[in-house]
């Protein structure tokens, strides 16, 4: 547990360090990662501005659920779902054969060599919306924190589940870079109030690909409103982590290289 | 066959072959990539999902936001969408790794403009596009979400749709030249796309921004990548409280257009200077 642990934490000082070469594209990319998450918090404030409104939700309440929902990426994004350009960029270049003959696992591996420092902004960004909004918003009780802390955690989880299914894809989809929009459009959903959707497609992201979990379940705990199929939304979330590592074990046995 | 390889006319003949050529070779280059652009199949219909349940939510509160009903909002962004499949663009990302790699040495050396060169591989690129992305994503919309893409006048709808094709092409490309002076410009590039996209009317109708914001995004370009050709295929032209005839908005775009040409010339004398490179 310890090597691993120093392993990853390597990982991440050699990321930096590769990152560093170019410092001012550096920290342009990570301050534009920051930027381009609040396309979604801007659609928020533009229909409230317009003296329009979410039935039932009020500014802040949507916004602490993107706040959410961006906390959720931005410490995924950074820290583990490196492995789906990673993954991707390896097996286009043929590098990833290197990752199969190290002594680790292939997916510890993949996801110490695909730190990405750049979506640290997400992180960033992540905090201070959840911040402003909590802060216009009711103080949220110690059991609120303790529902939203184990939630959020299964957020992280669900997170890991896509890039499971985006990087197994990226095995047998040599190069399609345009996986992280797949991902970028389902996730939507679980930026906005389940409420304003259907009924039919409130079951699918909760109960088939639980995006819901993402952002709309654990924000809707903290403002002491819980989703009332949440139970099931966690039960789910784990029988698609399941899946997910089902998936990328049956992809990595799939993978053929040509020798890079 | 040498003696009138001067005369206009054969020059005219020379790029049109130059044209048809790198046309056919990206399109057959991007052929065999054509299951990742057709993603957009996928991507579009649900991102467009999303759109229509926020906005039948905000609807459901009232009748009218900023002035659009739900059915003109739904149609914009439908619109939208369609068009950006059409207007879509890469020649920044092409044009600085070139630069980066250094293998944009090889364009010096050859008989043909590295400008006319891209442009006739983005139109390689979005004729593939067209079957791939446009045509199914357009019957999906029509046919499931039954949204009226009939443009309202056809002709000044595919002369905006053509000027924005070419003004998407002329700014991304002065952001790709800008690798002369940054050689990686991917912070750049991502913050000019962002800008773009936001002022272009991509995310949202530009007229539900604030009253002092679109009098500023009515002087800025961006609008005539995306905004004023969706506008354009409705048929109707409205930002920061002002209302243009058809033909006079096209005729601003034209204007744009020309001016982004300029822009793109004298970044590229200015540019082009800068650029070393070895071996390669």
């Amino acid at each position: 547990m310890i090597s691993a642990i120093k392993m990853h934490l390597q990982g991440i000082k050699t990321g930096l360090a590769v990152r560093m070469a170019y410092r001012a594209d550096f920290i342009i990319s990570a301050f534009i990662m920051l930027i381009s998450e609040f396309f979604g918090p801007l659609l928020t404030y533009l229909i409230y501005n317009n003296e329009a409104s979410l039935p039932g939700w009020s500014m802040y309440e949507v916004l602490l659920i993107q706040g959410v929902f961006l906390l959720s990426k931005g410490i995924s994004f950074p820290f583990f779902f490196g492995i789906v350009w990673n993954t991707l960029d390896r097996v286009q270049n043929g590098t990833f054969d290197l990752l199969l003959i190290k002594p680790r696992s292939v997916l510890q591996m993949v996801i110490v060599t695909g730190f990405d420092s750049e979506d640290l902004g997400k992180l960033i960004g992540g905090l201070a919306l959840t911040g402003i909004a909590l802060y216009r918003l009711p103080r949220p009780g110690l059991s609120e924190w303790v529902a939203f802390i184990g939630l959020f955690v299964i957020s992280l989880v669900v997170m890991f589940g896509f890039a499971l299914i985006l990087a197994g894809l990226g095995i047998v989809w040599i190069g399609n870079y345009r996986v992280y929009e797949i991902f970028s459009s389902i996730a939507n959903f679980g930026m906005y109030p389940a409420s304003i959707f259907s009924k039919s497609l409130q079951t699918v992201i909760t109960s088939v690909i639980p995006v819901a979990m993402l952002g709309f379940i654990p924000a809707s705990a903290l403002l002491g409103k819980p989703y009332e199929n949440t139970l099931y939304a966690v039960i789910i979330s784990f029988m698609f982590l399941f899946a997910s590592l089902l998936f990328w074990n049956t992809t990595l046995k799939k993978y053929t290289s040509s020798g890079g | 066959m040498i003696v009138h390889k001067n005369k206009p006319k054969n020059i005219i003949y020379r790029q049109i072959d130059i044209l048809k050529a790198t046309v056919l070779a990206t399109y057959k280059e991007w052929a065999a990539y054509r299951s990742h652009m057709a993603i957009s199949i996928f991507v579009g219909p649900v991102t467009f999902l999303v759109q229509v349940f926020i906005w039948n939510a905000v609807y459901s509160t009232g009748n009218t936001v900023s002035g659009l009903t739900l059915n003109q909002i739904i149609t914009y962004y439908g619109v939208v969408t369609i068009i950006n499949y059409l207007t879509y663009d890469s020649a920044d990302w092409n044009l600085q790794m070139l630069i980066q790699t250094g293998k944009f040495i090889t364009f010096m050396l050859r008989p043909v403009s590295h400008c006319y060169y891209a442009f006739c591989q983005k139109l390689g690129h979005r004729l593939l596009a067209l079957w791939v992305e446009f045509i199914p994503v357009y019957l999906l919309f029509l046919l499931v979400f039954k949204i009226n893409l009939v443009p309202a006048d056809l002709f000044w709808a595919l002369i905006s749709i053509t000027l924005g094709f070419i003004l998407m092409f002329l700014m991304n490309y002065c952001i790709g030249i800008t690798g002369f002076w940054l050689t990686k410009t991917e912070g750049l590039r991502r913050a000019f796309i962002l800008l773009r996209d936001l002022c272009a009317g991509v995310l949202v109708p530009l007229t539900l921004f604030p009253g002092f914001m679109q009098k500023i995004l009515f002087f800025l370009p961006f609008q005539f990548i995306t905004y004023v050709p969706t506008r354009v295929f409705i048929g109707s032209y409205e930002l920061a409280g002002i209302s243009l005839p058809i033909p006079y908005v096209v005729g601003m775009q034209a204007g744009a257009v020309i001016v982004m040409f300029l822009v793109y010339k004298l970044l590229w004398f200015l540019g082009i200077k800068r650029f070393t490179g070895v071996g390669a």
